[in-house]
C-alpha cells in the first residue's frame, strides 16, 4: 500500500508541484524587493549610520571634549585631544573674542570607521548630543586613510544633516 | 609625643573595635576600613566639621553626629549605615548639590572627584531643586591653580591648608550662607611654594591645575612612581603619562619623606621637558666648526677618541668632569669610574660651592637624622639657609616642630623670612663672626671642648645678647639640631663656617645637619663623584681638581653632564669662559644653552628625570630608586647607558652592566661595606677671611635647568620675589 502511494506521488510529481505552488503564489503577490538604489528602505529615527558632530544654532560646536564617547566606545574607534579654546578659534560671535574663549574643546576628534561597530554607545554617552549617528549609510572610501573621520569631516556631515538630526532627536527625546 | 593613651572599646556597626581615647570616630573607622563619606575632613588638616557629610548615628544621641568631630568614648555605639544615618547623609548630599553646577563633563576633576563618587552612592537621580543656581565669578590664583568657584562646596580644606600647612593665610571665606565665597581676600596670585597641593586637597573641581587644564582625563593616565629631582628631600611622586608623554605630576604618599605634599617645583617642573632647546640628536662639531647631527656610534667615538687624545698628550690629569648635583647615583658612579679609568681624579658635582679648602675634613652633606625626627626637635638652629625655599618640605617639618614649641633660631643674611615663628634671630651678612660669637657664648657657659684651630677666632668674638640667646636655646633643648644650608655651604669662607657650625653642634650636643644643592648631593659623594674621595669615601692617591680649580685652570678636556655653566655654577660667567678655553668639550645635555651649543665638540642628548631609571639618595640617606616613566625624547638616552658605552669604548674594565640595577648594586655594595664616617675636629690651618660677605641662595625657581624652563613656575610671584639674584643665575 505504502509502496503504491509512493509510486503515485513520484510519477505525478506532486511534491514538485506543491513546491512550485508556493513560488507561483509569490509570483503574483506584491514584491518585497526594493529596487535599490532607485528605491530605499524606510529608516527608524534611531538608525545608526555614519557619524556626525553637531553644532549649536549659533554655530559653536557642541562637543565639549568630555571624552565620555572615547571611554565608552567598545571598539576604541574614537581618539580625542583636548585643550582650552584658544584665541585663534573662529570668531563666531561677530567681532571680538568669542564668548567660548578658554572653554573646553577638542583639538582633535578622530573616529575610525573601520573599527566602529555602529553600536551607538557614543551617541548614548554624549551629554550634549554632539556625536550622533545619521541616517547616512551610503559612503565609500577610495583612498587609504579615509576611514578615519576627522573633526572637520564629522562637523561637515553634521551641518549637512542638521534638520534631520534635530527632528530625529526630537522624536527620540521622550524615551531618553 | 604622649606616653600611654587610654584605650577604649567602641562598637562601630556592631563590631567591637579598640581605639585611643580622644580619637575622632572617623579616624577609628578609617583605621578599621569602615568607610564614612566626607568632604571637609582631611587627616593632615584640623577638623572643621562644616560639610556634614560624615553624619552617623550614635547611641543615645538625639541627632546624627559628624564622625569627624565626635571623639570616641568607652562603650560608644555608632552606626554608619543605619537607615537614619543613610537618610542624613543623603539629605546632606542633596543640599550640597543644590548649588553645584553639575558640569562634570567639562570639569577636569571628573573621574577623580570626591563629590562625583559620593553622589553616586548618596545622591538622588533627579533634582527636586528647580530654582536657578548661584554663579561665582572666577578668581585669579596665578599661573599654577585655575579656579571654577561655582563648583566649590565650602569644605574650607584650601583655607585650612593655607593657615596650617603653607603658613600663609592667603585664602579665606567671605560672606555667609549661599553668599559665601572662597577666594583670596584681595585679588592676587598664590605665593606659597606649596600652593599646588590645594589642587589635590580640593574634593571637587573648584581648584585645578592650570597647566594641565583640559589636556587629559584621569582615566587615560598611566601612573609611574618617581622621585622629584629638585631638593634633598626626594619627594615621592607619581608621574602620570598618556601616549608616552608626561601629562602631570602628583604626589605619592610617603609618611617618612614627603607625607602627602610636594612642592610646586616638584609638581610643575615637568613642563620644561618639551621646551624648545631640548637636545634630541647626538651632535659633533665638524672641521668647519659647525655642529652637525649624527648617529650615536660616531658621536660616541668622537667623544671617547677626543678624551683619549687629551689623556695621551697631556696625561689623564688634563681631563675634568662636572656633573649636575641632581644626576642619579648610577650616573655619578659611572662618571667617576670613567674619569678615574682615564687617569683623572677631577670629577665634581658641587657646582655652587666656592671654598674647597676644608673638603677633606668634611663629611657628606646629610641630615644626620630622619626627616620625621625633625618634628621632634626642641631646638633648631638654621645657619645660612633660606630653608623654606631651598628645601620646602624639610622646612615644613621644621615648621611643625616650631609650632609644637621648638625654639627655632637663625643666623642668616637680611631679608629671609619664614612661615614659622623664630625664637631667636641673628641677622648678618658675615656668618663667620656671628658663628664665632655663638661658639664663644657656649664656651663661656662652660660647654667648651677642644676647638683646636678655631680657638683664636672664637676667643676674639664679641658676644651680643642675640648670640647668647641662640646658644642658650640650643644647650637648653633636649633634642637639638644645627642645620647648615646652602647659603653657608656656598660661602667664600665655607671651611671655617663648616667647622664653627660643627663646633656649635658638638658643644651643644646637637645633631649636625648639612644640606646643599641638588637632589642627590649625598649620592654624588657616596658614588665618589668628587676629586678628593673615591666611591664610598675611600681615599684617593692624589686629589683632583674641584669645581673652583676647574674654573680657574680650564682643563684641556672637559666632560659635562647636565650642566648649564652660566646658571648652574657659582662662578657663572667665569665658568663659561673656562669651558670656552678648554680644548675638547663633551656635553651630556638634556637642554642646550648657548655655552654648550657654542663650544661643545660633542653633544650627547641626555634623558630627563622622567625618562631614565636611577637612584637618588636623599638627605636622610634613604636610597630611592625609580624607573623611567616614558621613553626618552628623540634620540636621547639615559646617562648611565651613555657612560657605560663610553667606558667600554675607552677599553676600560668593568663597564659591562646590563641594567641600572647592576650599577646600583655595585655602588651600594661598596657603600654598605664602608664604615660611616663621623665628622670630627681637625685643626684648621687657615682661618679664612672672616669678613667675607655671604650671598643669597639660589632663587627657588632658578635652581636647575628644569625649573628655569617651566613657564608657569616662572610666572609665579615667588619667581619674582625680591630675592637678590645671585652671581650665576640670570
Ligand atoms: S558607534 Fe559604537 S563602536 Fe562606533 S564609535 Fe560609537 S561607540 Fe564606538
Ligand atoms: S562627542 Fe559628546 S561624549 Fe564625545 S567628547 Fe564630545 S561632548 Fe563628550
Ligand atoms: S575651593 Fe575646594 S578646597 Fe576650597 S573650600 Fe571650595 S571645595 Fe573646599
Ligand atoms: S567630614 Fe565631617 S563634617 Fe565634613
Amino acid at each position: 500500500m505504502n509502496m503504491l502511494k509512493k509510486i503515485i506521488r513520484t510519477w505525478t510529481l506532486s511534491e514538485l508541484l506543491k513546491g512550485l505552488s508556493v513560488t507561483g503564489r509569490y509570483l503574483f503577490r506584491k514584491k518585497f524587493t526594493l529596487n535599490y538604489p532607485e528605491e530605499k528602505a524606510p529608516q527608524s529615527p534611531r538608525f545608526r549610520g555614519l557619524h556626525a558632530l553637531r553644532r549649536y544654532p549659533d554655530g559653536e560646536e557642541r562637543c565639549i571634549a568630555c571624552k565620555l564617547c572615547e571611554a565608552v566606545c567598545p571598539a576604541m574607534a574614537i581618539t580625542i585631544e583636548a585643550a582650552p579654546r584658544d584665541e585663534d578659534a573662529p570668531e563666531i560671535n561677530g567681532v571680538g573674542r568669542s564668548r567660548n574663549y578658554g572653554n573646553r574643546r577638542t583639538t582633535k576628534y578622530e573616529l575610525d570607521l573601520f573599527k566602529c561597530i555602529f553600536c551607538g554607545y557614543c551617541e548614548e554617552a554624549c551629554p550634549v548630543e554632539a556625536i550622533v549617528e545619521t541616517r547616512v549609510y551610503e559612503y565609500i572610501f577610495d583612498g587609504r586613510g579615509q576611514n578615519v573621520m576627522t573633526k572637520e569631516a564629522l562637523l561637515r556631515i553634521g551641518d549637512e544633516h542638521e534638520p534631520q538630526l534635530a527632528a530625529d532627536l526630537e522624536v527620540d527625546g521622550r524615551y531618553r | 609625643m604622649d606616653t600611654q593613651k587610654d584605650q577604649v572599646t567602641i562598637e562601630l556597626n556592631d563590631t567591637r573595635l579598640e581605639a585611643r581615647q580622644g580619637q575622632m570616630l572617623i579616624e577609628v573607622a578609617d583605621a578599621n576600613g569602615v568607610s564614612i563619606p566626607r568632604f571637609c575632613y582631611h587627616k593632615k588638616l584640623s577638623v572643621s566639621a562644616n560639610c556634614r557629610m560624615c553624619l552617623v548615628e550614635v547611641e543615645n544621641a538625639p541627632k546624627m553626629l559628624p564622625a569627624c568631630a565626635t571623639p570616641v568614648t568607652d562603650g560608644m555605639k555608632a552606626w554608619t549605615k543605619s537607615p537614619k544615618a543613610i537618610a542624613a547623609q543623603k539629605s546632606v548630599m542633596e543640599f550640597l548639590l543644590i548649588n553645584h553646577p553639575l558640569d562634570c563633563p567639562v570639569c577636569d576633576q571628573g573621574g577623580e572627584c570626591d563629590l562625583q563618587e559620593m553622589a553616586l552612592g548618596y545622591g538622588g537621580d533627579t533634582s527636586r531643586y528647580t530654582e536657578g543656581k548661584r554663579i561665582i565669578k572666577e578668581k585669579d590664583y596665578g599661573s599654577l591653580v585655575s579656579t571654577e568657584m561655582s563648583r566649590c562646596i565650602h569644605c574650607t580644606r584650601c583655607v585650612r591648608f593655607g593657615v596650617e600647612i603653607a603658613g600663609i593665610p592667603e585664602i579665606g571665606g567671605t560672606g555667609r550662607g549661599d553668599h559665601m565665597q572662597i577666594g583670596t581676600y584681595v585679588q592676587k596670585a598664590l605665593s606659597s611654594e606649596l600652593s599646588g597641593n590645594i589642587i589635590d586637597l580640593c574634593p571637587v573641581g573648584a581648584l585645578l591645575s592650570k597647566p594641565f587644564l583640559f589636556s587629559a582625563r584621569s582615566w587615560e593616565l598611566k601612573s609611574v612612581p618617581g622621585v622629584a629631582p629638585h631638593d634633598a628631600v626626594g619627594s615621592n611622586i607619581q608621574i602620570q603619562t598618556r601616549n608616552g608623554k608626561v601629562m602631570r605630576v602628583i604626589p605619592q604618599e610617603n609618611e617618612a619623606v614627603n607625607e602627602i605634599w610636594i612642592s610646586d617645583r616638584d609638581r610643575f617642573s615637568y613642563l620644561a621637558l618639551d621646551s624648545e632647546d631640548r637636545v634630541t640628536q647626538p651632535m659633533v662639531r665638524n672641521s668647519d666648526g659647525q655642529l652637525v647631527e649624527t648617529d650615536w656610534q660616531s658621536a660616541l667615538e668622537a667623544a671617547v677618541n677626543g678624551m683619549k687624545m687629551v689623556a695621551s698628550t697631556d696625561g689623564g690629569g688634563a681631563l675634568g668632569a662636572l656633573a649636575s648635583p641632581s644626576s642619579t647615583t648610577e650616573e655619578f658612579y659611572l662618571l667617576q669610574k670613567l674619569m678615574r679609568g682615564l687617569g683623572s681624579n677631577s670629577v665634581d658635582h658641587r657646582l655652587r660651592q666656592q671654598d674647597f679648602s676644608g673638603q677633606s675634613d668634611q663629611i657628606a652633606p646629610q641630615l644626620g637624622t630622619t626627616l620625621q625626627q625633625i618634628e621632634q626637635q626642641n631646638a633648631v638652629l638654621i645657619v645660612g639657609s633660606d630653608i623654606q625655599r631651598e628645601q620646602p618640605l624639610l622646612s615644613h617639618r621644621i615648621r611643625k616642630a616650631a609650632l609644637s614649641g621648638a625654639a627655632v633660631s637663625t643666623v642668616n643674611p637680611d631679608g629671609i623670612e619664614f612661615n614659622f615663628p623664630l625664637s631667636g634671630e641673628v641677622v648678618t651678612d658675615q656668618l663667620t663672626p656671628a658663628l664665632s660669637a655663638i661658639a664663644r657664648a657656649m664656651v663661656d657657659m662652660g660647654m667648651g671642648g677642644d676647638l683646636s684651630g678655631l680657638s683664636a677666632l672664637v676667643a676674639d668674638a664679641n658676644v651680643e645678647p642675640a648670640h647668647q640667646a641662640v646658644a642658650e636655646s640650643l644647650i637648653g633643648g633636649e633634642k637639638a639640631m644645627v642645620l647648615m644650608g646652602e647659603i653657608a655651604y656656598r660661602d667664600q669662607n665655607q671651611a671655617v663656617i663648616y667647622a664653627l657650625t660643627g663646633a656649635i653642634a658638638s658643644m651643644s650636643g646637637a645633631t649636625f645637619s648639612v644640606l646643599t644643592e641638588g637632589a642627590n648631593a649625598l649620592g654624588g659623594l657616596l658614588a665618589g663623584a668628587v676629586p678628593h674621595r673615591d666611591t664610598a669615601d675611600a681615599t684617593v692617591d692624589s686629589v683632583g681638581m674641584d669645581v673652583a680649580s676647574m674654573v680657574d685652570m680650564a682643563p684641556k678636556g672637559l666632560l659635562l653632564m647636565g650642566i648649564e655653566a652660566e646658571s648652574d655654577l657659582a662662578a657663572g660667567p667665569a665658568a663659561a669662559d673656562a669651558i670656552r678655553k678648554s680644548e675638547f668639550v663633551v656635553s651630556l645635555s638634556t637642554f642646550a644653552d648657548s655655552v654648550t651649543m657654542g663650544k661643545s665638540d660633542v653633544i650627547l642628548p641626555l634623558a630627563a628625570f622622567t625618562e631614565s631609571s636611577g637612584t637618588f639618595v636623599n638627605a636622610e640617606g634613604e636610597w630611592q630608586s625609580f624607573g623611567g616613566a616614558v621613553a626618552p625624547k628623540g634620540e636621547a638616552r639615559p646617562g648611565w647607558k651613555i657612560l657605560r658605552v663610553m667606558g667600554t669604548m675607552a677599553n676600560l674594565d668593568g663597564f659591562d652592566y646590563n641594567s641600572s640595577e647592576d650599577v646600583l648594586s655595585e655602588v651600594r655594595g661598596l657603600c654598605d661595606q664602608a664604615e660611616t664616617e663621623k665628622w670630627s675636629w681637625s685643626a684648621l690651618s687657615d682661618l679664612g677671611d672672616a669678613s667675607s660677605c655671604t650671598v643669597a641662595s639660589t632663587p627657588i625657581y632658578q635652581v636647575d635647568s628644569l625649573v628655569r624652563r617651566s613657564e608657569p613656575l616662572q610666572q609665579t610671584p615667588l619667581a619674582h620675589a625680591g630675592q637678590a639674584t645671585t652671581g650665576g643665575a640670570e
